[in-house]
């Protein structure tokens, strides 16, 4: 601790924290404008000026000056009084100052800083600037004008975002921010807008639509991707007019302007019953009457294991918790799973294959009453933990590691808060970042390795590195207590000229990746679902996870794994027990009983087996949408006699069902998720719900008109139920993550041998991987009028160019692109971020469906047409 | 004993040849001074269009909540202007602070002092109703 007195207090301050921040913590009040608590200091606005001995004999920046032991600060003369007012009247001089129409009206730091340093009028003069707005870019609009460039937004764009997209032009007091003498082109993320300290930089949703002090707040947990973001969202009259991080300004594209999917013009009001083949409008009472006998017929005719469920990754975890509880003590069946069996859920088995499932000691319930959302399990001091969740990596240790390996993801699309986590990482000059990926993605221009491998050679790719690190440090032991280590090694026969050949990575890319491996303190390895959604996922999961056996550091806060969970509550469906063979916390179903994994019960259908459903109960989740090889899907689900779909939107899968029921979505209910880092979210319900009710009524008013006692009356009392059965939550609250960093984690694993081999078939010339794009998150971003649409309405076929021109195509052409399962038609976009030989088509939207073309896997051989 | 009778009398007789001190109010109209407080309205320019830019500041500074739903549009030109603005005159107490508070010279209370009505709706204006010289109270149909 650092001893100092600011204006004559004695104040104790951690060494490293600049007199600004000290003096925030202690409720001094120092001006500033460009300092923002989310962006490293520069220094250069000296509205925080403050005198300070020993020093210079002239003020200093309290911003950027770190406090030192025995620091005398005095932060208030009529000398800095003096200069404060001089230097803001060079702000203000022809300043628009037209706060009446400004949105920034009433939250402006200017505003508030003039009024503070009492700058009455300003007596200086200057040239006026023409005030250049933009009205045409998306999303953001700008106002040179108003401006006082303080780059804050610059710095956020820069070194948080990562996306360099806006810029200084000009210099000294023409100084104007631009991006080329272009409209913005950008990721569209709006984070410099609330970064902005005025109204240069207004929210174009937001725009005139209420004053600042007008709205409610409520904070909520983001319902689109598995980052786990808390925001608050700023409503008026029951509408939701925008959405502001206020602790750390970071949003992506969705969270920030995706909110209007809650008023899309397809929402479903009411319940639907299919009748004769079409869907009339019905009553809550009559639907759920119509499901109860219709599912107690079904287990009458074909016993308790007729019904089939699939839980969801966008419901929270009291509604999937709820849902597996009506399976489970209801039906007294595990006929349930997850979508998530395509992709997450494979990480998870191939994670519990290695380091084991989790196993917790030295728990017990508190005697205390705990407040909502918190769990009443209490951490005892002796407290211990193993399995692989305690190997899963914190989102606020990322930028902890010291080596990144990136593997199979786009992070920003899939995961925006890895990307700002890795941004943060940049800051060490330790850092190495090494992207491996068949192609080009945003965090390649910041790595320092780029590793290109051919799609689908994952595997090989791994094996190889461990063996090109194992010959390389022959004598490793693993940092993990590891067991198999000697038949793991003998188990990888593949000859580096193979490894090359079927990789297409030098020899040399290799070695210096693995060189690096060994060198790292804390080695994090992220994957995402370009490796999970493929048929072998599970394999090359297991590959990954042997790797971070082998070169992990588990007591390097940062080492961890990283597995992307893409939804908002992948993570949770699969925690809180909605899987055949586990129950909530991940505890082994009793008995030999396992159900069917949600492959398996296809297949069953396909086969017209005996045992297949014979009735479906989806809670949300287009599968005709998100599961590979959609016509075959379609074929299976159509044989199931009966089908009830709890969703918002009348889905392609919707449409085949008998019943559907229309949920909750966003801010219009309550509950939590579990981020894919493990953060618990909470969302407390800002909205009205106008008709549609939340997930776990549904399912608890449908248990009991089924005679079963769920006795789920709220969702604060389904969390106090489950948490108390998880665990692997102990000590969990709101914005903490599991597995509590109080418990001893005694990691130890056995290495596994996987399948080195590249699974692709087929002959025809190029292949195509199915991914994420930027401002989506499944199919629930594309429903009018949703906010990001307006940036990516539309799915390209990305295409190298000199594959475009050996096909003679141009650039926006229509396309035929065929695969032995399917045909589909895109335009194409020409780009050299994917290699030639490979093309790429995101999977959100209706048309092109991405999945008609694809058998068991995100990558599938097709041939190009010219339209 | 007379006298006082007759000097009542020529009290009473030059006060009825005298200009009355009293109003034939309704029918008659009190001028009021310029500086007069009364209804509040919203001003126009020269063109007829209101100078108001729903900043909503007037209703911020409202201390009986007499000035309600303000809802802002964005024009043609990007700028900003009220479609809805209502003035519910059975709560404003007349003490002038919207039109202190206006950026724009917007809001002036007028020297319309009347508030008795058959029916209280006419006396909640719209925003077209809250607009100079367009105001229904000003019509005298109701009086
Ligand atoms: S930026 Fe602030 S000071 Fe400038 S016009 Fe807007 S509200 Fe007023
Ligand atoms: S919206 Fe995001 S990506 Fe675009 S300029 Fe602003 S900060 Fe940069
Ligand atoms: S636009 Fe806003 S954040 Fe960016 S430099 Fe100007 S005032 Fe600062
Ligand atoms: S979509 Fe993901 S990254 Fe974006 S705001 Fe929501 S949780 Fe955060
Ligand atoms: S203060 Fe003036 S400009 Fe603002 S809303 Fe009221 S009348 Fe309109
Ligand atoms: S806030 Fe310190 S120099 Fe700008």
């Amino acid at each position: 601790m650092v001893n100092l007195t600011i204006d004559g207090r004695a104040i104790q301050a951690k060494p490293g924290s600049t007199i600004l921040e000290v003096a925030k913590e202690n409720g001094i009040f120092i001006p500033f404008l460009c300092y923002h608590p989310a962006l490293k200091p520069i220094g250069s606005c000296r509205i925080c000026v403050v005198d300070v001995k020993p020093g210079p004999p002239r003020p200093i920046p309290a911003c950027a000056t770190t406090v030192t032991e025995g620091m005398e600060v005095v932060t208030d003369t009529p000398r800095l009084a003096a200069l404060r007012q001089e230097l803001m009247k060079l702000v203000l001089i022809n300043h628009a100052l037209e706060c009446p129409i400004c949105d920034k009206g009433g939250e402006c730091e200017l505003q508030n800083m003039t009024h503070a340093l009492g700058v009455s009028t300003v007596d200086l003069e200057a040239v006026k600037l023409p005030p250049n707005p933009d009205y045409v870019s998306q999303m953001v609009e700008r106002h040179p004008d108003r401006c006082v460039t303080c780059g804050r937004c610059v710095r956020v764009c820069r070194d948080r975002v990562g996306a360099m997209a806006i810029n200084f032009t000009l210099r000294g007091y023409f100084t104007e921010l631009a991006s080329g003498a272009q409209p913005l082109d950008c990721e569209f993320c709006g984070s410099c807008i609330d970064i902005c300290p005025v109204g240069a930089l207004i929210n174009k949703q937001f725009k005139y639509r209420a004053r600042a002090w007008d709205m409610v707040k409520t904070e909520i947990a983001c319902p689109f991707c598995g980052g786990g973001c808390t925001y608050q969202v700023h409503t008026k009259d029951g509408k939701i007019l925008r959405v502001v991080n206020e602790d750390s300004v970071l949003l992506c594209g969705r969270g920030r302007f995706g909110w209007p999917v809650v008023e899309a013009d397809d929402r479903l009001k009411t319940p639907l019953i299919k009748e004769n083949g079409n869907f009339r409008e019905a009553s809550w009472d009559e639907a759920l009457d119509l499901v109860a006998a219709k599912l107690t017929e079904t287990v009458e005719a074909g016993g308790a294991k007729a019904v089939y469920g699939v839980g969801s990754p966008r419901a929270t975890n009291e509604a999937n918790y709820v849902f597996q509880k009506f399976f489970r003590e209801g039906l007294a069946t595990n006929q349930l799973d997850n979508p998530g069996r395509y992709n997450y859920a494979r990480a998870i088995k191939a994670m519990a294959e290695v380091f084991g499932t989790p196993k917790l000691e030295g728990l017990e319930i508190g005697s205390a009453l705990v407040p909502p959302y918190h769990s009443p399990l209490v951490v005892k001091e002796a407290a211990t933990g193993s399995g692989f969740p305690f190997v899963l990596g914190k989102l606020a240790d990322l930028p902890k590691a010291d080596l990144v390996l990136v593997v199979g993801t786009d992070v920003t699309p899939e995961s925006p808060p890895l990307g700002w986590g890795l941004m943060e990482a940049k800051d060490n000059p330790n850092f190495r970042l090494v992207m491996a990926n068949s192609r080009k993605t945003k965090f390649d221009r910041y790595a320092h390795l780029s590793v290109r491998y051919k799609p689908g050679s994952e595997r090989v790719l791994i094996a190889g590195l461990i063996k090109f690190f194992l010959a390389d440090n022959p004598d490793w032991v693993p940092a993990i207590k590891a067991a198999g280590l000697d038949e793991f090694k003998d188990s990888i026969k593949i000859t580096p000229k193979e490894i090359t050949t079927k990789t297409g990575v030098e020899e040399a890319t290799l070695k210096e990746l693995a060189a690096l491996l060994a060198q790292a303190k804390a080695p994090a390895i992220v994957f995402g679902s370009e490796v999970m959604s493929q048929d072998k996922g599970q394999q090359t999961a297991l590959a990954l996870a042997d790797l971070f056996l082998l070169v992990g550091q588990p007591d390097a806060p940062g080492s961890a794994l990283y597995p992307v969970a893409e939804k908002n509550n992948s993570r949770g469906v699969s925690e809180v027990g909605v899987l055949p063979d586990m129950g909530p916390g991940y505890m082994p179903v009793e008995g030999t009983d396992a159900g069917p994994t949600l492959e398996e019960m296809l297949d069953l259908l396909e086969h017209d087996d005996a045992a297949a459903p014979k009735a479906l109960y989806l809670l949300g989740g287009d599968l005709l949408r998100s599961l590979p090889h959609r016509s075959r899907t379609k074929k299976l689900l159509k044989k199931v006699p009966f089908i009830v779909v709890q969703d918002a939107f009348l889905t392609d899968t919707a449409k085949l069902a008998d019943v559907v029921l229309p949920v909750a979505v966003h801010a219009e209910q309550e509950g939590t998720f579990i981020s894919s880092t493990g953060q618990l979210g909470l969302i407390n319900q800002a909205l009205p719900t106008n008709g549609v009710r939340p997930d776990w009524q549904i399912i608890s008013q449908l248990g009991t008109k089924m005679g079963f006692a769920l006795k789920s009356v709220s969702p604060k009392a389904i969390f106090k139920e489950l948490a108390k059965k998880m665990p692997l939550w102990a000590g969990l609250a709101p914005k903490l993550s599991a597995p509590c960093p109080e418990i001893k984690a005694m990691v130890s694993g056995k290495f596994v041998p996987f399948e080195v081999d590249i699974s692709l078939p087929g002959r025809r010339p190029y292949t195509l991987i199915i991914g994420k794009s930027l401002q989506h998150s499944g199919s629930f971003t594309t429903h009018h009028p949703g906010g990001t649409l307006a940036v990516t309405g539309e799915a390209f076929l990305k295409i190298n160019p000199e594959d475009a021109q050996s096909l003679e195509l141009a650039p926006g052409e229509v396309v035929k692109v065929i695969s032995s399962y399917g045909e589909i038609a895109a335009p194409v976009k020409l780009t050299a971020d994917v290699p030639a030989g490979v093309v790429f088509l995101p999977e959100h939207f209706a048309a092109p469906a991405a999945n008609n073309l694809t058998l068991n896997s995100n990558l599938v051989r097709v041939t190009i047409q010219k339209g | 004993m007379i006298i006082p009778l007759l000097k009542g009398l020529a009290t009473t007789l030059k006060m009825a040849f005298s200009k009355p001190i009293t109003l034939q109010y309704p029918e008659e109209k009190r001028e009021v001074s310029q500086r007069w407080r009364g209804h509040p309205e919203l001003t126009i320019n020269d063109d007829g269009g209101r100078r108001c830019v729903a900043c909503t500041l007037c209703m911020v500074v409202c201390p009986s909540n007499a000035i309600k739903a303000i809802v802002a549009d964005e024009a043609e030109d990007h700028g900003k202007y009220p479609v809805a603005f209502t003035i519910d005159l059975q709560r404003c107490i007349f003490c002038g602070f919207c039109q202190e508070a206006c950026p724009k010279g917007a809001i002036k209370l007028n020297r319309l002092y009347e508030l008795a009505q058959y029916d209280k709706k006419l006396l909640i204006l719209d925003i077209e109703g809250a607009t100079q010289s367009k105001s229904q109270l000003r019509l005298g149909d109701w009086l």
